[in-house]
């Protein structure tokens, strides 16, 4: 820590004395973290970079139109200002509380997400057929030809963030917004007109950000598109799988189910999750179906014991899809109302 | 380097095993690596890799595709191994059986390995059909077309793809010998900017061919890069940010292997050894990029002063007298007496004669020798000579180019030293010479002008 010559003693001393407290208190915490509810390395660090790149695509975007403002309305020293903050507002905005819990939930989700599609062994389809997305943007029915096409385009998009393109929620794009604008006032030691600046960029940015564009909006577009009947349904989600493209293997089942696109996803992503076993059956997928889907994941994912799983495999099988379904039900309902639920609850 | 591909066994093998796995047939091939392990006829499989395969095919009532890699007593081997649960057993066909070394300098085992990015560069991939399934959207915005609308489109429809210097086109001999695309000439359609592509090969579960992820550079980017030389600094930095931690790295991977601190599991020893034994082979390249960058500075020189070649010839054995008594082989040194002066740099003298006599180890038969022996004539000189698999008279002049090795799947060396050995010869006045026929050994000679 720099010590100010300005500061006193006493100061220097209080500060210390609160940093140490605030390490302390920490490292406890962390010491009381299960192992398996702990990050590992890869993750964290992937969770850092993820949340340096939504963060800058933001700062830049709102810093550099704030400053255009700023430089019309003959502020330049302002302008200034803004442009010449060194700190880096991503770091600067990883405190506790400084940024939604839900965003960093949703980049967590979507980094593993993006580990696991990684790691997905692929698996080819008969000889001199294209993969599945390139297959599904050539046929006659225009409106599946569209949606494929237009994930193929939002999953290159989402692994070359463009300049300016957050690819978050409306929601939580929204959100962030603000916390980078308020993080440029505090940086740039605010004022009327540095507020007033950083208000319209942000606004601007919130306007023309377009979630139905997002990799995730467009998968579950796809699947409506596609529909597939219930005996479809393995063999598209085993595809899907061979393919890599996880987004519409959750977009199928999420369809499949009635079930949102973002809780689909957090089973799929957990390693330790049996409600996606429940959802698998709900779907009516035999056991083979069951089986390969399991497999698939455990390839991916070494967190996954496919060993305990194919001591299950055959319970997990017997269950009623229809029985399923109704453990499930809780799911099919809207994700604010049963947060809300669990709010009022006393 | 020369991208040879490994020793590959033709074909498909098959085991197939009874309903309670026991196995009925194999392949000689896989018959005589299980009996290694211990199994025979009408036993479980005793390769525990396919076994865990055979029993969780059959658990899970589906085909089980993956790749493994077996330990056999000498090597590892690489298989891709697909496990089919049939009526009355089950099923086991092996392919692509390849044997590795324990560690190997190049990123095969890693197929995105070395596509890092580089600024300028840009990513596409594409399905086993050769149809792109991403392009990077800058690369659109950058070079001026819809990225997106050439998604799903053949490859040919973004590239148009060049001869190399030699008339040959890289991407025949990658998607032919599923190996690396390195350099492949191409220009953008359209625009015709001209570009230089790289990609690796993916696999599927079965080890066929499931499309290409590359980069794209502009040969614009490509002759800056060379224009400019390395700053100095640069070097040093290199030197200094790598050494160190390298000499950790080995240093803690050494202690791990003898279980200094307690004892381990040992495929944590054996990880271990291969730790330190990579981090070896990376100190060793980073000695090498320093000498390299020195000796092609502008206004390289080294310094001559008056050596005894005799003297540094046979401290150059001394110095690998270990590693040449555990290779089992002999180094026949000048005699102890014998002297012979020349003029040039001790150092860099005795560097050349280390990497010459340390080659010289590595293809000599356990039970040969080394002969070191020093020449008089016009010039002084130094031969090292072995009786290994000698050298091909079109390899010849080959050797001694930058990152040129004949056999790259042999473990050590980086196609570095021979290079650099010449260029410091050279730079004191001298020579590098090599006579050699296949299978009658190496003979080099080190010449420098007489002190």
């Amino acid at each position: 820590m720099a010590i100010d010559p300005q500061d006193s003693p006493e100061t220097v001393a209080a500060r210390a004395g609160a940093q140490a407290l605030r390490r302390s208190a920490s490292v406890v915490a962390d010491f009381f973290v299960a192992e398996g509810d702990r990050l590992d390395e890869r993750t964290r660090l992937l969770l850092v970079q993820s949340l340096s790149r939504v963060v800058g695509v933001l700062d830049r975007a709102i810093r550099r139109d704030a400053a255009r403002r700023l430089a019309q309305l003959g502020n330049h020293a302002a302008a200034e200002r803004l442009l010449g903050i060194r700190d880096d507002v991503a770091r600067w905005l990883s405190r506790p509380d400084a940024l939604p819990d839900e965003l960093v939930e949703e980049l967590i989700v979507r980094v593993r997400h993006d580990q696991l599609a990684e790691a997905l062994p692929i698996e080819l389809g008969e000889a001199d057929v294209p993969s599945l997305l390139v297959r599904l943007a050539g046929v006659p029915d225009s409106v599946v030809a569209a949606a494929a096409a237009a994930l193929l385009a939002a999953e290159s998009r989402r692994r070359d963030l463009a300049d300016g393109d957050t690819g978050l929620t409306a929601e939580l794009h929204h959100r962030l917004a603000w916390r980078v604008a308020a993080a440029l006032r505090t940086l740039a030691g605010g004022g009327v007109a540095v507020d007033r600046a950083l208000v319209e960029a942000a606004r601007r940015s919130i306007a023309a950000h377009d979630e139905g564009e997002q990799v995730e909006a467009v998968a579950m577009r796809l699947a409506l598109a596609i529909d597939a009947r219930p005996a479809e349904r393995g063999p598209l989600l085993i595809e899907a799988l061979g393919d890599r493209r996880l987004a519409l293997f959750i977009a199928v089942l999420a369809h499949a189910l009635e079930i949102e696109y973002a809780e689909v996803r957090a089973l799929v992503v957990n390693p330790t999750d049996e409600r996606l076993w429940l959802c698998l059956r709900a779907a009516a997928l035999d056991r083979t179906t069951v089986a390969r889907i399991a497999l698939a994941l455990a390839e991916a994912d070494p967190r996954r014991d496919i060993e305990v799983f194919a001591d299950r495999l055959d319970t997990i099988a017997g269950i009623d899809p229809a029985a399923a379904g109704v453990a499930l039900a809780p799911l099919a309902l809207p994700g604010d109302y049963r947060a809300a639920i669990r709010r009022v609850m006393p | 380097m020369i991208a040879a591909p490994d020793r590959l066994a033709a074909g498909v093998l098959t085991i197939n095993l009874d309903r309670d796995g026991r196995l009925l047939f194999a392949d000689p091939q896989l018959a005589a690596l299980n009996v290694r392990a211990g199994g025979a006829i009408g036993q479980p499989l005793a390769v525990p890799a396919l076994a865990m395969i055979a029993r969780l095919a059959v658990r899970l009532g589906i085909v089980v595709s993956r790749a493994v890699t077996v330990a056999d007593d000498a090597a590892d081997i690489e298989m891709w191994v697909r496990a089919q649960p049939e009526t009355d057993g089950l099923r086991m066909a092996v392919s692509g059986w390849r044997e590795i070394a324990t560690w190997r300098p190049d990123g095969l085992r890693d197929p995105a390995l070395g596509l890092a990015p580089w600024p300028g560069n840009w990513r596409w991939e594409t399905d086993a059909g050769l149809r792109l399934t991403l392009i990077s959207p800058a690369a659109g915005a950058r070079h001026g077309f819809d990225a997106f609308a050439l998604l799903g489109k053949p490859v040919t429809t973004l590239f148009a793809f060049d001869e190399d210097g030699d008339g040959l086109l890289p991407i025949l001999s990658a998607l032919a010998g599923r190996t690396r695309l390195e350099d492949q000439p191409a220009r953008l359609r359209g625009t015709g900017v001209p570009l230089l592509l790289s990609a690796a090969v993916r696999s599927d579960g079965r080890g066929a061919f499931a499309g290409l992820i590359g980069t794209a550079r502009s040969v614009a980017d490509d002759r800056l890069e060379e224009d400019e030389p390395l700053p100095l600094r640069f070097t040093e930095e290199l030197d200094r940010a790598l050494r160190t931690p390298l000499a950790r790295i080995v240093a803690n991977a050494d202690s791990i292997h003898a279980a200094a601190e307690g004892p381990i599991g040992s495929d944590y020893a054996g990880y271990a050894a291969d730790i330190a034994g990579a981090g070896r082979h990376l100190l060793a390249l980073v000695d090498d990029l320093v000498d390299l960058d020195a000796i092609e500075r502008p206004g390289f020189v080294v310094e001559a002063d008056t050596i005894d070649l005799a003297d540094v010839a046979r401290r150059a054995a001394g110095l690998l007298a270990v590693r040449a008594s555990h290779a089992r082989v002999a180094i026949v040194r000048p005699d102890a007496d014998a002297s012979l002066l020349a003029s040039g740099d001790f150092r860099r003298t005795l560097q050349i004669l280390v990497n010459l006599i340390g080659n010289a180890l590595r293809y000599t038969p356990p039970g040969g020798q080394v002969m070191v022996e020093i020449v008089d004539g016009n010039l002084a000189g130094v031969c090292v000579s072995d009786h290994g698999k000698g050298i091909a008279a079109a390899d010849q002049a080959r050797i001694f180019d930058k990152f040129e090795r004949l056999d790259p799947t042999e473990a050590g060396g980086n196609g570095l030293g021979l290079y650099i050995a010449r260029r410091l010869a050279r730079a004191m006045g001298g020579d590098l010479t090599v006579e050699s026929a296949p299978g009658r050994g190496a003979r080099f000679t080190l010449a420098l002008p007489a002190g």
